[in-house]
Formats: C-alpha cells, structure tokens, sequence
C-alpha cells in the first residue's frame, strides 16, 4: 500500500512521509499489528509505500488502512493504491528497475529500496516471504540493468552538459568553469560540474553584483565583464547565458587564445536565446560547441530511447514473476 | 598455432564489435586477446628455438612479432588507462597481421638455423618491431579519438560506440605517450641498426627508417614546444603509421 508522486501531490506525501532512521522502527512496528506478519517501509521524495506479508489478505488489508489513517483524513487516504499478490510483486519489481520513477531508470531508487529493506531486517521486521521478495528485486533490478537500455542517457540539460563534458575531459576534477552571464540554468549547470569535481570557477557579468552572488554561491572568482576574455586560456568549459542580442563569444577571439591554450579542449555550452556563441566557433577543431537545441534535443531523444525500452523491461518482469515459485 | 592465434583475434574483435553496437562492454575481449598473447608468444619462442636467434628473418616471423608486440602495448596500456574497447579495436589490427602471415610462403616451413648472430641486427630488428607495435596501438588510439570526436561534434550521443568509447583527453594522452614509447623504441632500433654490419639493401632500409624517424621526431618536437590539436595529432599517427606499413614492405 503507498503513494507517489502520481497518485498524491507534495502536500499529501509529507503528510505521509517517513524520516531515514524511522523506515526500520515503523516496519517493525507493523510487524506487531494483527496478521501481519512481516513488513518493509519504503520512504522517498516521491513516494512512501508500505510492503506487508500477511496471513489473512483482507483482514491485513483493514489494519493496514487503519493503522495508516491515523492522523490523515478521508481525503488524504483516497490518494493510497493498494496492489496483492502479483500485482505487488510487479510494483516492486519494476521501482527498482526505475520504471515507476519520475525520471524514468533512474538508480537512485534502487540504492533507496536497499536502503528500506536492509533497515527492515535489522529491525527484525523481514522473514523468509519478504526476504525473498526483496532479494529478488534487487537481481531483477541488475539484469534489468544490465541487458536493457533504461538507464542510458542524460535526461536534463543540465546532466547532459555534463555527461558531455566527462566524455570530453574524463574525471572533471581540476577543470575549469568559465560562466558568462549569472542566470539561473547556468548556475544549475556549473553546480552540476562543481558536484562531478570541477574545482575552479571564474563567473562574469555585467552586473558585478550579481557575479559576485554567484561567485560567492559556488566558491568561484569574479572577473569584470571588459576583461573575460584573459580567463579564456585557462577555461576547460564555458558556459554561457547573457541576454545579449548580438554573439559575446567569437571564433576569431578562441582563434587568437588557441596557441597560449596549447589546443586543449574547449567545451562551450550556449544556453542563450538568441545565441551567445558564434556558431563558427564549433567548427574550430579543438572546441566542441553545444547549444541550448542542442542539449535539449539529447535530452528529449533519452528520454524517448528510455521510454521505448519500458516494453522489454515489464516482458523481463514478467518472466520472472513466473518463475517464483 | 598461428591459425588458433588469428581466429582468437577474430573471435575478440567480432564478439567486441558485437558487443559495442550493443552498448555493452565485453569482458572477454582482454580474454580472447589474452589468450592469442600466449598463442603468439608460443609461435615466436618455437620460432626462436628452430632459428636459434631472434625470430625476425622472414616476412611471416615480422608480421607475428608486430602482432605479439602490438597486443602486448594493449594490455599494458589497456588496463593502465582503463581502455577495454581498445582492444577491440586492436583486434581487428591484430587478426589482419596474422591473416597476412598465414599466407603460403611468408612463414619459412623450415627456417634456417643461424650459426653466427649479429647481436646489432637482432636488437636492431626487435627494437624496431617493438615500435612498430607501440606506434600501430597509438594509430589505433588515434582513430578512437577521430571517431569520438566526430560523434562529439555532431552531437550522436545514442550509439553503443559513443557510450563505450573512454574520454577524448584520455585517448589524445594515450595517443601522445605512445607516441613518445614508439619513438623511444625506434632510436634504439636505428642506434643498432647503424652500429650493424650493412649490405646495400639494409643501408636503403636504413635510409627509409632515418625518414621514418625524422617524422616522428617532427609531430613529437612540434606538439612539445607548440602544441596540437589533438584530432590533428590523431591523424598524423594514424597516417605515419599507415605509411610506414606500406613503405617497408615495399624496401624489403
């Protein structure tokens, strides 16, 4: 029995939310309610579900509602599903995989049922049924892994900006940020190479005030609007996202850094409207230049390559929901 | 011997190919490559032990030493740098070569014991060999790099290959450093090749391997003191590779 994030908004998943520490106390809490035998607690972001065994369905049924809806009204029960047997089975099977997440095949998920399930044991609220549901789960989660497609590909911008700049430069750790223009995404975008190991930042504006904010925000430098074009020979990645009308970055200003650059790969990523980087300055041979189409159109065709694989995913499911004795 | 080595070459090549178009990483390929190391290896020590000398004397025992030599720079360099579909692309390199010694009257059937052995020419033809084994993994790396880094510039994210090829700074630096072995290995083999007792056709040999080494010597000096684009870099080792290939042959 539980929630998510398609059944109930965030107002009613908080209502309904379990802290970290307290997924084992509360399995093993429903452990002790009438005819439920074993239990697994399972609480996310998008979702808290509970996992029973029960020796009488319809009587677990009842105290599960019940014990559920204390302190929760009418209108925030109608938002639980329910599913037994095979059909639960099912449910847990394909969370793991990521195919009932938001992001579709993401693997957070499956570190977070771990996660459930171990805490769960601990507390002594598993046995032998639930024991081996779980355990099933989690080699069903791995094959599925394994020999699909379902986790393959950034589906944000922002991820695909840096699973770009990995395939460019590796490990990230020791790369150098640039940022143009301190908008909201390209502050999103540098978070998310800082948090791969980007280590230097430089941010310029031509509002130093808000440079500043944002340098400050992400331990980075300032440099003045009139004087980027200096930090250029150290930059690895460029991210850039002004209001500008005309280009801020030209090929002819790479051109003139190139040999002080010894040819080091250059990353721009162009996330302005109209563009912020001369489209010639992706033909120079050591850049690679993505702009904002670009990205999104890499992270719309992963979402679609991600969605086109949820069919072999619930046949895998299937197959060895028949195979369980 | 040499037929089990080429089909474990085949097998590692086609079944990594198979693999990549998949998106997938074959574990086997260092397996198979691994196992047509020792095959190779177990060739060129009977070789040896028939010639009772280092055995480079006819073209067959050359391509079997280039190809031992090459799959040896992978699988240092493969697991150094983490680059398991390197393999993949040397396998294909590795099986070429073998197929070509496979040929009827390349390998001697009954190779000539040697009574005298010129120590010079012996070092001088597995130094050079070794090279070209250190040379041909860095043209490899090198048209890894020039696939990544067309698919880089086209933006084609959703291939096996895109997904399973390493980081293009890591190939251009495998590309540099191999470079820089293969160049190494040479001066040592053209040392000992100028020390050696010379006929009319090794010093023509000779000549081809002093050019060799010049152009080697210019990419490396240039790229030291300059720096290059490394697409640029990729393809000069792949073209100076290829050349060499072609040129010696050719002399021989």
């Amino acid at each position: 029995m539980g929630l998510n994030h398609e059944t109930a908004p965030v107002e009613v998943r908080e209502h309904f939310a379990v802290a970290q520490e307290g997924l084992g106390p509360m399995a093993r809490e429903l452990t002790e309610l009438t005819t439920i035998a074993e239990g697994v607690v399972i609480s996310t972001c998008n979702r808290m579900e509970v996992y029973v065994a029960v020796e009488d369905r319809q009587m677990g049924l009842d105290v599960l509602t019940q014990h559920l809806s204390q302190g929760h009204d009418t209108d925030k029960m109608s938002h639980l599903y329910q599913k037994c047997g095979d059909e639960a089975k099912k449910h847990l099977f394909a969370l793991v995989c990521g195919l009932d997440s938001m992001v579709l095949g993401e693997t957070e998920i499956f570190g977070q049922v771990k996660n459930a399930y171990k805490q769960a044991l601990e507390a002594g609220a598993t046995k032998g049924v639930l024991n081996r549901l779980f355990q099933k789960s989690f080699s069903v989660g791995k094959r599925i892994r394994t020999n699909t497609r379902i986790q393959m590909g950034a589906t944000s911008v922002g991820n695909v900006a840096v699973d770009l700049a990995e395939k460019i430069f590796g490990k990230l750790k020791g790369c150098h940020v640039m940022i143009i223009g301190a908008g909201e995404t390209s502050r999103l975008v540098a978070q998310s190479m800082i948090s791969r190991g980007a280590s230097q930042l430089t941010v310029t504006n031509r509002s130093m005030e808000r440079a500043k904010a944002l340098a400050d925000e992400l331990n980075g430098e300032v440099v003045p609007f009139d004087s980027w074009e200096d930090a250029l020979v150290q930059a690895d990645v460029v991210v850039s996202s002004t209001g500008a009308p005309e280009p801020v970055l030209r090929a002819a200003q790479i051109e003139s850094v190139r040999r002080m650059r010894k040819f080091r790969p250059l990353f721009l990523i162009d996330i302005a409207v109209p563009r912020d980087i001369e489209a010639q300055a992706g033909e120079i041979e050591e850049v690679y230049l993505y702009d904002i189409d670009k990205l999104q159109q890499l992270a719309s065709s992963a979402r679609d390559s991600r969605a086109k694989q949820v069919e072999l995913c619930e046949q895998m499911i299937a197959e060895e929901i028949k195979q369980i004795p | 011997m040499l037929i089990l080595a080429t089909i474990l070459a085949a097998v590692a090549a086609v079944q990594g190919a198979r693999h990549v178009r998949h998106g997938s990483r074959s574990q086997w390929t260092v397996v198979w490559m691994l196992l047509c190391f020792l095959a190779q290896m177990t060739i060129l020590s009977l070789r040896g032990e028939m010639r009772a000398s280092c055995p480079l004397s006819d073209t067959g025992e050359v391509l079997i030493f280039a190809a031992w030599s090459l799959t040896m720079f992978y699988m240092v360099v493969g697991s150094v740098y983490r680059l398991s579909l390197l393999g993949v692309f040397t396998a294909p390199l590795v099986c070429f070569l073998l197929s070509i010694a496979l040929m009827p009257g390349l390998l001697d059937a009954s190779p000539e014991r040697k009574t005298v052995v010129d120590g010079w020419r012996e070092s001088h033809a597995a130094f050079s060999v070794l090279a070209y084994g250190a040379l041909g993994l860095a043209a490899v790396a090198g048209s890894m790099f020039i696939v990544l880094n067309r698919q880089l510039k086209e933006a084609h994210m959703e291939t096996g290959l895109f997904a399973n090829l390493p980081p293009a700074r890591d190939l251009n630096k495998v590309v540099e450093r191999l470079l820089w072995l293969g160049f190494l290995l040479l001066t040592l083999g053209l040392i000992c090749g100028l020390v050696m007792q010379k006929s009319g056709a090794t010093n023509k040999h000779l000549y081809v391997a002093l050019g060799q080494w010049f152009a080697y010597a210019i990419i490396l000096g240039f790229k030291r003191k300059r720096g290059m684009p490394p697409r640029k870099l990729a393809i000069t080792a792949v073209v100076l590779f290829v050349l060499s290939l072609m040129i010696f042959p050719l002399i021989n």
